[in-house]
């Protein structure tokens, strides 16, 4: 029981940020455009909130609410590297892949650069002890709190909360229903006056705030709080993306992807401490390239019957009416 | 006048602004300037004092030491090949850094765990560093050919799996690896490259190689059946497959070949001679993804896909790496030249576009009568007759 | 004064290209309560006027006033309020969503910052009844059938109130039974106030259902006129420029022996879960033209696929002059005698970014003639190119070496004629050959398929115009939700027969015919 509890507290941070770059991801890619960039926003917003924890960890402001802090000035930086997408592919009608590589190979370059010349290292290292060993109350209640309320991050609470608002916005509000018409059939959309480029600007926006504040969970809840330029996030970025398709660009499919996968990793580093596992004396090596793995395995599988919003990765154009 | 025979565009004068290759050219050069110009102002912002002074070295650098940079030129060459290849059939090879790292594991373990006499064993070093890059690109490969999966998300995988399997066996591997050192032995004299004795150079037969694979590619896209079903299905792979050609085996066989220029790239990387003496280059086991692959789609995307344009953006890429490895000797950090690459390929993404509009805006002075207004641009070479099909072919997109 | 009684004009409109007139000098007066027709062939200016008004192109002359006073139309949401609206051709609906949501989409009714839909649903209902406009609200478009989604479109109109309805080429998706189904929509509508811009080519929709016509040609206005002072003849001179005759001119065919010969063929769909081709069987001879015809989306594309190698069969066989094909790959086929000219142009027929010899030799380039171990004869491409040019009279800026994304619809659709009659073949497969052209290239590619019935091959046709189909077919077959429901005789039938059969109301036993055999 010990093992399965503290499988589960390890892997609801590492899902958190898994759900939000995919959630982001979902955004643009129901208006339309692909985002392969999400790994180098995850680092752009990743490296903004850890800079910023750096800088202030020293005024005695309480670790959640530096994390709070920390959180807007990723979701600012991610919306800001975000717009480097939707200005090539909205407005310039760019290839959106290349972008989005381009973004990717900018983010860590970027790091390196700025690490280097400031803190003469690869990243940045931060002090903060954001880690909760348990939350008051809620973490006494059996099994639900030794689950959800113990050794854990507020990361996981801000995670599913955004989750719930994603889900109501994408399917019962005016914007969420024009923006999945931008995705499918943006001539029809554009037929009623919406603003096609400009719903995509917003969607490509969304990611980048979700993308920036889960890049900064990344740290979070996986590396500590620091964050440097050559592990980067570990390919999260993409791996999100694999949550996303697996998730049918649906939230709440979505999420029980991101579990999939964060347990999946989450066992990879638990090998010691699962005796079964551990006797079986495979290389951890293996384990770690289990997601990567399963992500080529489950897209196999769903590539039959995916439905990916069908405008996707095409550019608008007004005049091919 | 109709022009039945077709050879009046050949006595045609025609203008230099019209000849498809110069258009490229044009806005390869503009995404480079603004790259470049980019470095610069971050220059600028990180020690005004030295930014003239460490811009130049970045710019004439490569000059003094040209030997090194058609020595770094090799790889990325390479892998630039690689994608420009699978870019030609319409596939995008993110995957090459996985099957360049596949490509130096495999050369590397003929090198060590191989006893072979010492004339050939370089040679078959090298080919099996090919075939390790075909099996990793026939992954994405076969998964797109039968599955339909997107090749662009499972060669990202491909690579960050070959990159974590490639460190576990070098550290696993007692023969090849010094664990004091965190990297690789140097590898046997006698497997490395041969030098081609440039004096102050460790410039070897990899980059002639390496050239002639590229003319070889060129005259595969431009004189064979081969090369024209490639380019049709990488233009329409509806029309490629009405007029039966065996779509499924092309896509295998494409990635299967750019995997082979991509593993090649890191044969001739890993089994190339170094600075000092007997000493050759290493690997690093330390979860990082080889930075060559992506540096490659820079060098494709710069090189508009075309193998020979592909030769000229390797060597240009190489040469500012090498500039701005100098650029320390003023104190600037090497890492502004991989941000410069990855503006350049932000840029060359739609640089085509902003070349054209450019284009316009000059014709546009030229005949002030001319109204064109923005949406209208797509239209201009339509006639009106067209527009129905133009809406036919859009429902048809759609409803893919 | 006599303005009072338009609600729309347009009045000397001219929309310029470079190199093309689209519109000159253009006038176009709705009055309200009419039903005012838009006649023209493809490229004849219709769209672009209609962009016009809807504020997508900006002309270079003329002014366009409602009721009177001068409007200017930017974009396509000041067209929207000043109450018009348009059910274009291809129907903009979101196919993966519901028909409420598709009709509120743009105007969406809302509670505190969330969607009402049982607002919306209260005022669909209302209107849908008031019309006489039956839907769904809560099916998904993907699963209506396309009349009802051309109900959903009429109901968006209405549903913004709008009070000057364009209908874009409305009957071209839809059976004889439907069609006059919509005229009689239409009539409720003008009755109701509604002002109607009908765009068609379909004379005799317009003379059932219009009251004033205005003809474009080639850009120019040819005219208004009152339909109950015209006749179709003089429509159609004035659409075209000169008498047209319907009928194309053939002799009797003289079918000779089996060419194709299609046994119990099914076709799984890509859509749905049923089978999109069900047991179909017929065959087809040597010197006749078999017309498949039937309403789109009822197995005809399936049927072409399958018979060509772009698809599998579930089940079934194919023979071409006795050899079966039907595990053959599309290669194969093509070398066992088919050409296939195909559905979508663009999509399949040519590599746009191809030149034009190089898109000639698309289905020969492995051929000896034209490759020599694998290298391509370049010179020998060029000499081809520049035969088939010449024969077809294909028209381009640069001749062989001119991109084919450049030439007009017309010339690339010969260009592919070309290239499939020129091929060694024994079958061609002609899907809508004629679809989106002008009246002309009309004429030459039906006298392009007669000639090759009559030089000895086998030609299968399929069409959703019953014009053509009546008038090029020897034999018709009509599809019917992925059957081939009956054998018709195209000189003893007629429209409503056909319509009833392509509607499913009308049934024989085809297969009888061929399984006994």
């Amino acid at each position: 029981m010990d093992t399965f509890y503290y499988l589960v507290q390890n892997m609801l941070p590492v899902s958190i940020p898994l759900l939000l770059v995919a959630l982001g991801g979902m955004f643009t890619e129901r208006s339309g455009v692909i985002n392969i960039g999400l790994e180098g926003t995850m680092l752009s917003g990743a490296f903004a909130g850890a800079l910023f924890a750096y800088a202030i960890q020293g005024s005695g402001l309480s670790p959640n609410m530096i994390l709070l802090i920390c959180m807007i000035v990723a979701a600012v930086a991610g919306a800001i590297f975000s717009q480097l997408l939707s200005f090539a592919a909205v407005t310039m009608k760019a290839n959106q892949v290349i972008v989005g590589t381009a973004m990717n190979m900018m983010m860590p370059a970027l790091i390196l650069l700025i690490s280097k010349m400031t803190f003469n290292s690869d990243g940045v290292t931060t002090s903060v002890r954001y880690f909760i060993r348990k939350v008051p109350v809620l973490g006494d209640i059996p099994v639900i709190g030794d689950m959800f309320f113990k050794n854990t991050y507020l990361t996981v609470l801000i995670g599913f909360l955004i989750l719930i608002i994603s889900t109501i916005v994408l399917y019962k509000t005016k914007f969420g229903l024009r923006l999945r018409a931008c995705g499918e059939h943006p001539h029809a959309a554009d037929s009623v006056g919406i603003n096609v480029n400009r719903m995509r600007y917003i969607g490509v926006t969304i990611s980048g705030i979700l993308g920036g504040i889960g890049g900064y969970f990344y740290s979070v809840g996986i590396t500590d709080g620091n964050i440097n330029g050559h592990n980067g996030v570990a390919g999260f970025g993409f791996l999100a993306l694999a949550v996303m398709i697996f998730g049918q660009w649906q939230p709440i499919k979505i999420m029980f992807a991101a579990l999939f996968f964060a347990f999946l990793r989450t066992l990879a580093y638990s090998v010691p401490l699962i005796p079964f596992l551990d006797n079986l004396n495979i290389p951890t090596d293996y384990y770690k390239m289990m997601p990567y793995v399963a992500t080529i395995i489950v897209l196999a599988l769903t590539s039959k019957n995916s439905r990916a919003p069908k405008a996707e990765g095409i550019p608008f154009d007004k005049s091919q009416r | 006048m109709q022009d039945k025979n077709g050879m009046n565009s050949k006595n045609e004068k025609k203008k230099i602004t019209e000849i498809k290759g110069f258009s490229s050219f044009t806005s390869a050069l503009m995404a480079i300037v603004i790259g470049l110009l980019f470095g610069f102002i971050v220059m600028l912002l990180a020690n005004p004092s030295n930014a003239v002074a460490g811009f130049r070295y970045v710019l004439l650098g490569g000059l003094s030491r040209f030997g090194d940079v058609l020595y770094f030129a090799t790889p990325i060459l390479m892998t630039g090949l690689s994608v420009a290849f699978a870019f030609k059939m319409g596939l995008f090879n993110i995957g090459a850094s996985g099957q360049y790292t596949m490509g130096m594991f495999f050369a590397l373990y003929v090198a060590f765990m191989f006893d072979l006499p010492p004339s050939i064993h370089w040679i078959i070093a090298i080919l099996a560093g090919m075939l390790g890059g075909m099996i990793w690109g026939f992954i994405p490969g076969i998964f797109k050919s039968l599955l339909n999966v997107n090749e662009v998300i499972t060669s990202i995988m491909t690579n960050y799996i070959g990159m974590y399997l490639v460190d576990m066996l070098i550290r696993s591997n007692s023969a090849m690896y010094i664990p004091s050192m965190t990297r690789t032995q140097y590898v046997p004299q006698h497997v490395q490259i041969r030098s081609l004795g440039i004096a102050g150079s460790n410039v070897n037969f990899g980059i002639v190689f390496a050239l002639i694979i590229a003319v070889l590619l060129y005259i595969i896209l431009q004189k064979t059946t081969f090369g024209y079903e490639l380019k049709a299905t990488g233009y329409n792979k509806h029309a490629a497959q009405y007029a039966g050609m065996n779509g499924k085996r092309n896509i295998i066989l494409t990635m299967v070949i750019a995997g082979a220029l991509s593993g090649l790239g890191g044969a001739f990387a890993i089994l190339a001679p170094s600075e000092i003496a007997g000493s050759s280059m290493t690997y690093e086991p330390i979860n990082v993804i080889a930075a060559n692959g992506f540096n490659g789609i820079a060098v494709a995307l710069l090189g508009n896909s075309h193998p020979i344009g592909v030769i000229f953006s390797a060597i240009f890429i190489s040469y500012i790496q090498r500039g701005g490895t100098l650029a320390s000797l003023v104190g600037y950090k090497p890492e502004i030249i991989d941000l410069v690459i990855a503006v350049i390929i932000y840029f060359s993404a739609f640089a085509a576009i902003m070349s054209s509009a450019i284009r316009r805006i000059f014709a546009n002075r030229r005949n002030k009568e001319a109204l064109i207004t923005e949406p209208q641009i797509e239209n201009i070479e339509e006639d009106v007759g067209s527009e129905i099909e133009n809406l036919e072919k859009n429902s048809n997109k759609e409803a893919e | 004064m006599e303005n009072e009684n338009y609600i729309i004009e347009m009045l000397n409109i001219t929309k310029e290209f470079p190199g093309i007139v689209a519109n000159d000098n253009i006038t176009l007066r709705l009055k309200k309560g009419e039903i005012h027709a838009l006649l023209g062939e493809n490229g004849a200016g219709k769209s672009t006027l209609m962009s016009v008004l809807f504020g997508l192109y900006q002309p270079e002359k003329g002014e366009i006033r409602k009721n009177g006073e001068v409007v200017k139309i930017n974009n396509p949401n000041d067209a929207n309020d000043l109450g018009i609206g348009m059910v274009h051709q291809h129907f903009r609906l979101v196919e993966v969503f519901t028909v409420l949501e598709n009709i509120i989409l743009g105007v969406e009714p809302t509670k505190n910052g969330f969607l009402n839909m049982d607002e919306a649903r209260k005022k669909v209902v209302e209107l849908s009844e008031r019309y006489g406009l039956k839907v769904d609200p809560d099916a998904l478009i993907e699963d209506i059938s396309v009349g009802m989604q051309q109900r959903v479109e009429i109901l968006k109109m209405l549903y913004r109130d709008n009070e000057i309805l364009i209908f874009d080429e409305p009957t071209a998706v839809l059976t004889p039974q439907e069609i006059h189904e919509l005229l009689q929509i239409m009539k409720g509508l003008a009755n109701e106030g509604k002002s109607i811009l009908f765009i068609s080519h379909k004379l005799n929709e317009i003379m059932e259902v219009a009251d004033r016509c205005t003809v474009l040609r080639k850009g120019k206005c040819m005219g208004t006129v009152d339909i109950k002072d015209t006749t179709k003849e003089e429509l159609s001179r004035m659409m075209v420029g000169r008498e047209v005759s319907l009928k194309v001119d053939k002799k009797e065919s003289q079918p000779g022996e089996v060419v194709l010969s299609i046994r119990n063929m099914t076709v799984p769909s890509k859509i749905h879960k049923n089978n999109a081709v069900r047991d179909v069987s017929f065959d087809v001879r040597r010197g006749e033209i078999v017309c498949i015809a039937g309403i789109d989306g009822n197995g005809q594309t399936e049927l072409v696929q399958a018979l060509t190698g772009l698809e599998k069969m579930l089940t079934g066989s194919i023979n071409i002059c006795g050899k079966d094909i039907s595990k053959a790959s599309v290669r194969e086929r093509s070398i066992a005698g088919i050409s296939h000219i195909p559905e979508d142009r663009q999509k399949y027929g040519l590599v746009l970014d191809y030149t034009l010899e190089e898109n000639l030799v698309l289905q020969r380039y492995w051929q000896p003639q034209f490759q020599n171990k694998g290298f391509i004869k370049f010179d020998e491409v060029r000499k081809y190119a520049l035969r088939l040019i010449d024969k077809f009279d294909i028209r381009s800026g640069q001749g062989p070496v001119t991109i084919v994304r450049s030439m007009s619809g017309g010339n690339q659709q010969k260009a592919i004629i070309a290239r499939e009659m020129d091929k060694d073949h024994e079958l061609l497969v002609a899907v809508q050959p004629t679809r989106g052209l002008d009246v002309g290239a009309i004429e030459y590619i039906h006298k392009m398929l007669i000639e090759g019935r009559d030089s000895g091959k086998a030609v299968l046709l399929v069409s959703l115009e019953l014009d053509e189909v009546l008038n090029v077919s020897d034999r018709i077959l009509v599809m019917y939700e992925g059957e081939i429901v009956g054998e018709l005789d195209p000189n003893k039938t007629t429209d409503e027969e056909l319509g009833l059969y392509m509607s499913g109301a009308k049934r024989d036993d085809v297969k009888e015919i061929y399984n006994a055999g």
